[in-house]
């Protein structure tokens, strides 16, 4: 009898201790973050291009590499969304249970478990096909070599929405699951074609999900390093031309490189070749704090689809 | 004289406007499904042509090798010599067995310590925990999974390494193993302790969604029999919800094996074998995974060896998260289809 | 313990109910209960005699299955549920904050409205109510009270070559029958069944009410049931709720054939 009350009482102990764990963990990280952040956060390291030295002062700032978020988790969820909300549409829709639906349902399930350094090399072997050569830029200079250089952010933003696709298709697939099957015959019954009945009834209805699968791939996206890593490269300032926030140089910066916060992170870590924890300290507060963000509006947005359901 | 002038001339036309329109709007519908098809299609083709992209790379490597890839562990010395060796007379000859070990060791530790943490963590969000609390573990498990890689790297960098460095290690340690490697923290315990991190809220997750979906008459008809709470949920609810949370440990898996920057920066970034031999300096070891190789070698991809090289360290990545992909489901439908759930 | 291990299933002769000073086995008294502020139960006094069939009847939404779940103190698991007054099985008051809820439990079976086994298979149905009850059984132990018991509910002979399948694949009139046997495993005293044929064909009802009328010989039933046919065929005693209310009670034979009040008249006439 005792015996048993010992093992019920371990057991509750241990899954007590795993719940606190995580919760430690999670404030943990962030206050860690914030003690030793918070000091190199100021409106000047936000607002400033980063320096590439082996000094803290006169390392400048985080703006380049925040733009080179943007600009990748922008183009990232651009090219995703379509294609995710048609595969859903697809999916929930039109597929008929044959072969050719079963092997589209197994090709999203695999492509979501590959990892995303795979998908980062996939790019690398894809983009430095000279053919794909005007995402990127050729590589000159080099006798008898015809490649493409492979780095550039629209080659990343490509990489980014290849890595999110199986995850935002769920989602949306799931939203418009969920939109009630009177729509659809109330719709077709007015006299309204498929097509009609999809764009004007079904996808409206299922708006939230679809919102909520573009936070979720912003989410992923803006913290990813390996595909930034491979397809981005480990340049820390913007390479097009210069100043590369000049609207006419909008192309030029597409085609060339730059960073992320994330590689950012890495660059000034220990691991990286700058060594200035404290400067990567204070990114990944920033970083973090977006993410915060970005998961309060998330539960925001399925709070408020709650509330309306009720 | 105008009534058939109406039956003659009007009548006809309205008709004949009707069917182009309804043709017309038959077509879009039709185009609109082929563009909605197509698109879905691409999505399906784009994972094919990564596993041949990624295998077409990779063959010299083990073409040359053969079956040495995989039973073969020399990787770091073949890099060195690869890297030197002249373009004309590149060596194509790599082992990757360390490699893989660094993979499974760091993996299958993180899931050793995350499985349980995780499930326990579930049943107290699930049936322990309500109100407030409840609402913080949930908002902990979600920010935990949100956080990106490069953070728990980094976090692991400056406080998991001293922690190892000062706690386990010594000076006579180092000196011991200087002839196999460095003893510096840096190491595979670094790695599952970051990796369990990273882990534990996937764990949660779908144990969490798995319990909840348990119906509530299974623990009604087990409180009156008489069993405690507690031995309701260890041996009615979550064996009611092992397809779900087997789910859950393989994505963990996964997604364990796949990561690549945490580990590269916590890892060792060398390849070891670790030998069981050395006693609980197994686990200390600096190890290199699959993943984070490719990471690490990263700026020598311009030789076509070590890019091939690396691009091997990709097939096998991709053929065990493949594998495991495809198995969640078989081990989910199997275990439900047993238990007689469907 | 240990005694109380030998003494349990096969060698114990039956589970007779523990008697209060006048032949009852639950005696309830002044009984109100609440859902938040509805109030769902009023006034009810009730004495059930033991070896007897009890049936509850009434109008959906009347307070019967509420009534039936305090005798296992199952309300418990409801969070806004309050209850007054006393409930008597055996000399303990049962409602009374100091009542070992898990010992109750193993006195006063119970049976759902839909099967519920577990998703395991029949014999570990069976196995997990012993193991947990009686950590110290022989595992040959075990298997005889599982067989016997099996035997208890009549379904032993139909499912025997089946006993290490899944328990969701027999038909629901099966499973209702092993949630009974996996109810007796306990060695329970008095049997509570919640509208036990609710979801079952008429055939798999007649099998259920003939182990009913079995059982009785050894243990206190009680059970609710929206059958008035029923409730004619099995019960001894029957007890008419309405609105919460304990209308009318007494013996099966008299309250058919004369009612006493109007309200259960047009009850029994479906003028409800």
């Amino acid at each position: 009898m005792i015996k048993i009350k010992i093992r019920d009482a371990s057991q509750q102990l241990f899954a007590w201790v795993s719940a606190l764990i995580t919760l430690a963990a999670c404030f943990g990280i962030i206050l860690f973050l914030l003690v030793k952040g918070h000091g190199a956060v100021t409106l000047e390291f936000l607002l400033t291009d980063p320096n590439p030295t082996f000094q803290a002062e006169g390392a400048g700032g985080i703006l380049a590499p925040m733009a080179g978020t943007f600009i990748v988790t922008l183009t990232g969820v651009v090219i995703a969304l379509p294609w995710a909300i048609a595969t859903a549409t697809y999916l929930s829709e039109y597929a008929k249970k044959n072969l050719a639906t079963a092997y589209l349902k197994l090709a999203i399930d695999v492509l979501s478990g590959v990892p995303t350094i795979v998908i980062a090399i996939f790019g690398v072997a894809l983009f430095t096909n000279p053919t794909l050569g005007f995402l990127s830029s050729m590589i000159e200079g080099v006798e008898g070599v015809n490649k493409a250089f492979g780095k550039s952010f629209l080659v990343c933003g490509i990489g980014m929405a290849i890595m999110v696709l199986p995850y935002m298709i769920k989602t949306c697939e799931e939203a418009i699951k969920a939109v009630p099957n009177a729509f659809r015959e109330a719709s077709l019954a007015l006299g309204a074609s498929k097509k009609i009945t999809i764009t004007d009834v079904v996808l409206p209805s299922a708006r939230r999900g679809i919102i909520t699968a573009i936070i979720l791939g912003m989410g992923r996206i803006i913290g990813d390093t390996a595909i930034v890593w491979l397809l981005l490269g480990g340049s820390i300032r913007m390479t097009g031309q210069q100043p590369w926030w000049h609207l006419s140089n909008w192309l030029s910066t597409l085609q060339n490189t730059g960073s992320t916060l994330t590689t950012y992170i890495f660059l000034n870590s220990p691991a990286g070749e700058g060594n200035k924890p404290e400067l990567a300290f204070a990114a990944s507060l920033v970083l973090v704090v977006i993410i915060v963000f970005l998961n309060a509006a998330a539960g925001l947005i399925g709070f408020m689809g709650k509330v309306k359901e009720e | 004289m105008a009534k058939i002038f109406f039956e003659d001339v009007v009548k006809p036309t309205v008709f004949s406007k009707t069917k182009i329109s309804f043709n017309l709007s038959a077509l879009y519908d039709k185009l609109w499904e082929y563009a909605i098809f197509s698109l879905a299609a691409t999505g399906a083709i784009i994972i094919v042509l990564i596993f041949v992209f990624i295998f077409m790379k990779a063959w010299p490597v083990f073409q040359a090798s053969g079956l040495k890839v995989i039973t073969t562990s020399n990787f770091e010395e073949q890099i060195r010599h690869a890297y030197f060796a002249p373009l004309d007379e590149q060596l194509w000859e790599f082992g990757l067995l360390s490699l893989i070990v660094g993979s499974l060791t760091t993996a299958l530790g993180a899931l050793f310590i995350a499985v349980p943490a995780g499930v326990g963590t579930a049943v107290i969000i699930c049936e322990m925990s309500s109100g407030l609390l409840k609402r913080f573990l949930e908002a902990a498990t979600r920010l935990l999974a949100a956080i990106p890689s490069v953070i728990y790297g980094l976090v692991g960098l400056m406080v998991v390494i001293p922690l190892i460095s000062d706690r386990l290690l010594n000076v006579e340690l180092q000196i011991k193993y200087l002839e196999y490697f460095q003893l510096n923290g840096y190491s595979m315990l670094a790695g599952i302790i970051v990796l369990s991190f990273m882990i534990v809220p996937l764990v949660i997750a779908l144990s969490v969604d798995a319990i909840n979906a348990v119906p509530r008459k299974y623990r009604e008809a087990s409180l009156a029999l008489g069993i405690t709470k507690w031995r309701t949920i260890i041996k009615v609810v979550i064996p009611a919800a092992k397809s779900g949370i087997l789910a859950g440990v393989i994505l963990a898996a996964g997604r364990g094996i796949g990561e690549a920057i945490a580990l590269s920066m916590v890892s060792g970034a060398s390849a070891n074998m670790p030998s069981l031999r050395h006693g609980f300096v197994f686990f200390l070891t600096p190890v290199l995974p699959l993943a984070s190789a490719i990471i690490n070698k990263s700026q020598a991809i311009s030789v076509p060896s070590i890019e091939a090289a690396l691009f091997s360290c990709g097939v096998i990545l991709l053929v065990i998260c493949a594998f495991l992909s495809i198995s969640t489901r078989i081990v989910e439908s199997a275990v439900r289809r047993r238990q007689g759930l469907d | 313990m240990g005694n109380v291990l030998v003494e349990h299933p096969l060698s114990k002769t039956n589970g007779s109910a523990p008697v209060s000073d006048d032949g009852c086995a639950i005696v309830v008294e002044n009984v109100n209960a609440w859902y938040g502020r509805k109030q769902v139960l009023f006034n009810v006094d009730m004495q059930i005699k033991k070896n007897e069939i009890m049936a509850f009847i009434g109008p959906s939404g009347c307070g019967k299955t509420t009534l039936l779940r305090c005798f296992n103190r199952m309300n418990d698991i409801i969070k806004s549920f309050r209850l007054t007054g006393t409930i008597k099985i055996g000399d303990e008051d049962i409602t009374s904050k100091n009542t070992d809820v898990l010992a109750l439990r193993k006195k006063v079976g119970m049976v759902f409205q839909q099967p519920n086994p577990f998703p395991m298979s029949i014999f570990n149905n069976l196995r997990l109510p012993l193991a947990e009850n009686f950590p110290d059984l022989e595992k040959a132990k075990i298997e005889d009270i599982i067989v016997q018991k099996l035997k208890d509910a009549n379904i032993y002979t139909e499912i025997k070559d089946r006993l290490h399948h899944s328990a969701l694949r027999i038909s629901g009139g099966q499973q209702q029958r092993l949630c009974i046997a996996r109810m007796l495993t306990i060695d329970p005293q008095i049997l509570l069944f919640d509208e036990p044929c609710a979801s079952l064909d008429p055939l798999s009802t007649k099998k259920i009410e003939d182990l009913l009328l079995q059982l009785k010989e050894k243990y206190t039933v009680v059970i609710v049931t929206h059958n008035i046919e029923q409730a004619r065929r099995i019960a001894d005693n029957v007890a008419f709720f309405y609105t919460g209310k304990l209308v009318e009670m007494g013996p099966a034979k008299k309250l058919f054939l004369a009612p006493e009040t109007e309200m259960l008249e047009r009850y029994l006439s479906g003028k409800f």
